[in-house]
């Protein structure tokens, strides 16, 4: 009995982790369409957006995936302490992103009303950035389940899912970054 | 001949794993922003390395290897 039940936790989880990727592939043919829309207006141009804080928040992000994979080992070894202090990193470093990109970038000289290079910046960072405040209130939802004690070892799919998504947002900052402040020659808009 | 690791050593392990990756990222982040400026912005060089970037954090923070195992990530 014990066996059948084992089996279908586990053709759960499999599907459970199916339906995620399959979302996640829709997800990377609209950020996919982003990158194709940056390449066709801008070409090999960019504005001159601040290196330094591109930098920064892009390093940001790196290290909050990192107290993400730390928080869902932790999870999945029972370490419960370093499982909600790496998801509370996690977090704040999310927040810290956010701050970098709508509080600092978005005061920069370029404006959403300025042609293409204003439309294509608001657009995939706008876009972007709605992903990881979608992702942190997530990983808040997850804290406060943590905090009741509903995750363990054997049984901690509601992490498994938020570490998989946050991660999938880095990635797609992987490859915006270069897009936005690094491809091309300066343009000065 | 396998060896079997104790729960606590395949947790340091995961941890280990997770700051090499960490700074590999950063490693490769700061080439980019090198590459940047020393090939004005090359398109193919900055693209193969966010692939670089990308393929290792699919690889060792969203366990693509294990997708279809049974175990928990």
């Amino acid at each position: 009995m014990a066996t059948v039940a084992t089996h279908a936790a586990h053709s759960r989880l499999k599907f459970n982790r199916l339906g995620l990727w399959l979302f996640l592939v829709t997800e990377v043919f609209m950020f996919g369409g982003f990158l194709v829309m940056r390449f066709h207006l801008w070409g090999n141009t960019r504005p001159d957006l601040d290196q330094t804080l591109g930098f920064i928040v892009t390093l940001i992000l790196l290290s909050s995936s990192f107290f993400m994979n730390r928080a869902e080992m932790a999870i999945a070894h029972d370490d419960r302490k370093n499982f909600l202090v790496g998801l509370l990193i996690t977090g704040v470093l999310g927040v810290l992103f956010l701050v970098g990109v709508v509080g600092f970038e978005w005061r920069g000289h370029v404006r959403p009303t300025d042609g293409v290079y204003g439309a294509v910046l608001y657009g995939m960072t706008g876009m972007h950035a709605l992903h990881v405040l979608s992702g942190i209130i997530f990983i808040f939802v997850i804290l406060l389940n943590g905090l009741k004690g509903r995750y363990s070892s054997a049984d901690h799919w509601g992490v498994e899912f938020c570490a998989i998504y946050w991660h999938f947002v880095d990635v797609v900052w992987v490859f915006f970054y270069p897009a936005l402040y690094l491809i091309g020659t300066v343009a000065h808009v | 001949m396998t060896t079997l690791l104790t729960p606590q050593k395949k947790k340091a392990a995961a941890f280990r794993r997770g700051v090499m990756t960490f700074l590999i990222l950063t490693v490769l982040t700061v080439v980019e922003l090198w590459v940047s400026s020393a090939t004005a912005g090359s398109p193919a060089l900055l693209f193969i390395i966010a692939l670089a970037k990308a393929g290792l954090i699919l690889w060792y923070f969203m366990h693509v290897a294990s997708l279809w195992s049974e175990e928990g990530h």
